[in-house]
C-alpha cells in the first residue's frame, strides 16, 4: 500500500467521523496497511514497514495522540509475534486481535465518562480548556444524570477552539460562558473544579495538552481547586519530559508549520506540558488513577 | 420472626437450626452496626467489626447453598449490600466483603489452573493481548472450592487478628528518645503503637482532646497508665503547640483510594498545622481500613450526629435562631500525609493505588 494512499485513508477516517480520536484513526489505518500488505516476508520487515508508515502519518498529523497510537500498535505487533512465529498465521491473529482492540477502545470514552460524572456535584461550576471530546462526553453524561452545573470554557487561542466547545455545550442545554485565556486567574475563585482532556499522558503522570493547560493547572493549585484530567488509555505515551523544553519539537507545532518554517523559535507552540504535581486525578478507561499509577500501567505494557 | 424459626425447626432439625442461627447472628450484627453510629465512636472498634464481618461471611460460605463460584459471589454481594446499607460510614464492613470476593476469584482461578491470577486488573497490556471478549462467568463447579475458600478466609482472619501487633512492632523504628509526639482523639492502633515504643524509649505525648466527644481524655488516661508522660490540650491550642512537636501520629477511620483520609473531626486542622511547621504526619492504619472509595460523594461522606454535644438542648432560646452542626468526620488530602504505617509495613500515600489493586478487584468496587 502506497504511503500517500495511507495518509489519504487516515484523513478520510477523520473527515468521515469527526468524533473519532486521532489515535484510533491512526491504529485503524495501520491495521488496514497490515491487511493489504503483501510485500512483508518477515516480521522484522513488517515492523520496518510499519515504522516508516507511522513516521509518514506523523508528518501528516503531528499530534502526540498519533504517535502514541503508533507506538501502541508496534507493541501490539511485537507481543503477538512473540506468540506466533509463523508470519502468515501471525498476520491472521494480528488482524483478528486488532479488530477486537479497536472495538474495545471505541468504548473507552463512554467508560471514562461513566467514571468521571459522579465527581460533578449538583450546582458545580466547572472550568475547562479548549475543545475536548472526552470532556464533552463527561459533561453530557452528567447532564443526562439530571445534574445542574455551569461551565466556563477558555477561548483557547490561536484557533478559538473554546468557542466550538461552547456551541456544542449550548446544544446540550448546559449554561456555558466563554472566558479569555488571560481571565483564568480572575475566574478561578468562582469555579469548583477544573476538568481538562489530554492529547497525551506521559510516563511521569503529567499531561501534554493544548497550550494554556499548564497555566490553568498552576492557577488551580494556587486556589486549591481539584484539577481532573480525562483521557483514554491509548493516549499513554513513553515520554518523560522534565520541563517545557523537553517536549519534542515535532509535537509542539502543527505538521504544516514543521515543514514550511525554517526557524521554529519564531513560532507559537500549540501544546504544553503539565507536571503531575499539579494534577489531582486522572480518569481513564482503566479506572481512576493517581498520577503515580500511570507509570505502573506503562511499565506493565512496555517492559 | 420467632414463629418462623419454630416452623423451620419442625421440618428439618439440624440444617434449619444452623440457618436460623446464622440469620440471627447477621440480624444482631446489623442492629449493632445501626446503633453504633453515635459520635463517641462505634460500640466496637473497627478491628472487631472487621473480624465479625469476616467470621459471618465465612459462616455464610459454609452454610449457604451454592454450586459455583458465581453463585457464592452473588450471595456474598447480597449480604454485603445489606451490611453496608445498615451503616454506610462503617467502611470496614464493605472492605471485608470486597476482600472475600477477591479471595473467591483467586481460588477459582487457581482451581482452573489458569496462570492469569495476576492479570485480573484492566491494563493496556491486557487490552492488546487478550484473545476474545471472553467474560469470566465463574460457572464452573469445583469440588474443593468451598474448602479452599474457607481456608483462605481463615488466613484472612489470622491476619486481622495480628494487625495491631504488627503495626505496634514497627514503633521503635519511628519513635526516638526524648521526642514530643502529638496525637488526636482516641485510636486503639496508635495507643498500642505508643505503648510498644514506651517499653524501650522515653518520650512525651501531647493529646488533642478532640471536642465535642473528648475521646482524647480516655486516650490520655490509658497512655498515662502505661507510664507515658501525657499532656491533654484543647483543639484550639493545636497550632500553638505544634512548633514544639517532633512528630504527629494519628489513626484514621478510613483510608481512601487517592491516599486521603476520612478521620475523626479535627484531624485536618492537625494536618495543616503539621504541614505549616514541616512536621511529619504518620498515619497508623491497618490494611482493612483501605477503601476503594474516592472523596467525591458528598452524601455518603459526611456523617452528622446530634448537635446536643455542641449546643445543649437546654439553651432553648438560642436554638431557634442558629443552625448547629456536629460532623463526625474530616477529609485529609493526601498531600499532607508523610507516611502510612500498616500491618505490611510503611508506605507513601502515592503508593496506595498499588495496595488497593492487590487487595480488591476493580469489578467489585461498587457492590
Amino acid at each position: 500500500m502506497d504511503k500517500d494512499e495511507l495518509v489519504e485513508y487516515f484523513r478520510t477516517q477523520v473527515r468521515q467521523d469527526p468524533e473519532v480520536p486521532s489515535a484510533v484513526a491512526a491504529i485503524r489505518t495501520l491495521l488496514e496497511f497490515l491487511k493489504r500488505d503483501q510485500t512483508g516476508e518477515t516480521i522484522l520487515g513488517l515492523r520496518e514497514n510499519l515504522t516508516q508508515t507511522i513516521r509518514r502519518l506523523e508528518e501528516a498529523d503531528s499530534s502526540v495522540a498519533v504517535s502514541s497510537g503508533g507506538e501502541l500498535f508496534l507493541r501490539f505487533i511485537s507481543l503477538t509475534s512473540l506468540e506466533h512465529p509463523d508470519l502468515s498465521q501471525c498476520k491472521k491473529v494480528m488482524v483478528e486481535r486488532g479488530e477486537l482492540f479497536l472495538k474495545k477502545i471505541s468504548l473507552s470514552r463512554s467508560k471514562v465518562a461513566k467514571l468521571c460524572h459522579t465527581f460533578i456535584k449538583d450546582g458545580a461550576k466547572i472550568l475547562t480548556h479548549s475543545s475536548s471530546r472526552v470532556v464533552l462526553k463527561v459533561l453530557e453524561s452528567a447532564a443526562a444524570d439530571k445534574k445542574r452545573f455551569t461551565v466556563y470554557v477558555t477561548e483557547s487561542q490561536p484557533d478559538s477552539a473554546g468557542r466550538q466547545m461552547a456551541d456544542k455545550l449550548q446544544n446540550l442545554n448546559i449554561p456555558v460562558t466563554v472566558v479569555l485565556d488571560a481571565a483564568v486567574g480572575y475566574i478561578m475563585e468562582k469555579v469548583d473544579l477544573v476538568i481538562v482532556g489530554a492529547e497525551g499522558v506521559v510516563e511521569s503522570g503529567g499531561i501534554i495538552n493544548k497550550i494554556g493547560t499548564y497555566q490553568l493547572a498552576v492557577c488551580s493549585k494556587a486556589h486549591n481547586k481539584p484539577f481532573y484530567v480525562v483521557a483514554e488509555s491509548f493516549k499513554f505515551v513513553r515520554l518523560y519530559p522534565l520541563n517545557q523544553q523537553d517536549v519534542p519539537e515535532r509535537f509542539k507545532y502543527k505538521a504544516d508549520t514543521l515543514k514550511a518554517v525554517e526557524d521554529l523559535a519564531e513560532e507559537h507552540p500549540m501544546i504544553d506540558y503539565t507536571p503531575p504535581s499539579l494534577i489531582t486525578l486522572i480518569f481513564t478507561d482503566l479506572g481512576v488513577l493517581t498520577p503515580s499509577a500511570v507509570s505502573d500501567e506503562l511499565i506493565k505494557l512496555y517492559l | 420472626m420467632g414463629s418462623a424459626i419454630e416452623a423451620k425447626t419442625h421440618k428439618n432439625m439440624p440444617g434449619a437450626d444452623k440457618e436460623a442461627d446464622l440469620t440471627e447472628r447477621i440480624e444482631a450484627f446489623l442492629a449493632d452496626l445501626k446503633r453504633g453510629g453515635c459520635g463517641t465512636g462505634p460500640i466496637r472498634g473497627s478491628g472487631e467489626t472487621a473480624r465479625e464481618t469476616t467470621a459471618l461471611l465465612r459462616k455464610v460460605t459454609a452454610q449457604a447453598r451454592w454450586s459455583s463460584a458465581g453463585d457464592l459471589m452473588e450471595i456474598i454481594r447480597k449480604e454485603g449490600r445489606r451490611m453496608t446499607a445498615a451503616q454506610p460510614s462503617e467502611t470496614t464492613v464493605g472492605n471485608m466483603v470486597l476482600r472475600v470476593l477477591k479471595i473467591i476469584r483467586e481460588e477459582y482461578a487457581r482451581s482452573r489452573g489458569s496462570s492469569e491470577e495476576t492479570d485480573q486488573q484492566e491494563s493496556l497490556h491486557k487490552l492488546l493481548t487478550s484473545g476474545g471478549l471472553s467474560e469470566e462467568n465463574f460457572r464452573q463447579h469445583f469440588v474443593h472450592l468451598k474448602a479452599n475458600v474457607i481456608e483462605a478466609i481463615n488466613e484472612l482472619l489470622t491476619e486481622l487478628e495480628g494487625t495491631t501487633d504488627n503495626i505496634a512492632m514497627q514503633a521503635l523504628e519511628h519513635i526516638h528518645s526524648n521526642e514530643v509526639i502529638m496525637t488526636v482523639g482516641r485510636s486503639r492502633t496508635v495507643e498500642a503503637f505508643l505503648k510498644d515504643a514506651a517499653r524501650k524509649r522515653k518520650f512525651h505525648v501531647i493529646v488533642a482532646e478532640c471536642a465535642p466527644f473528648c475521646q482524647g481524655h480516655e486516650m490520655a488516661t490509658n497512655l498515662s497508665k502505661a507510664s507515658i508522660e501525657t499532656t491533654v490540650i484543647a483543639d484550639a491550642a493545636i497550632f500553638a503547640v505544634m512548633s514544639r512537636v517532633n512528630k504527629v501520629i494519628i489513626g484514621t477511620q478510613t483510608v481512601l483510594a487517592n491516599g486521603g483520609l476520612r478521620a475523626v473531626n479535627g484531624t485536618h486542622t492537625v494536618a495543616l498545622a503539621a504541614r505549616h511547621h514541616s512536621t511529619p504526619l504518620i498515619v497508623c492504619a491497618p490494611m482493612f481500613k483501605l477503601s476503594p472509595q474516592f472523596p467525591n460523594e458528598e452524601d455518603t461522606f459526611h456523617k452528622f450526629v446530634s448537635p446536643h454535644e455542641v449546643l445543649p438542648f437546654t439553651e432553648g432560646e438560642i436554638l431557634s435562631k442558629v443552625n448547629v452542626h456536629c460532623p463526625v468526620f474530616d477529609y485529609v488530602p493526601p498531600e499532607l500525609i508523610t507516611l502510612f504505617i500498616s500491618n505490611i509495613g510503611g508506605n507513601a500515600p502515592s503508593y496506595i493505588y498499588r495496595l488497593m489493586s492487590e487487595l480488591y478487584h476493580p469489578e467489585d468496587h461498587d457492590l
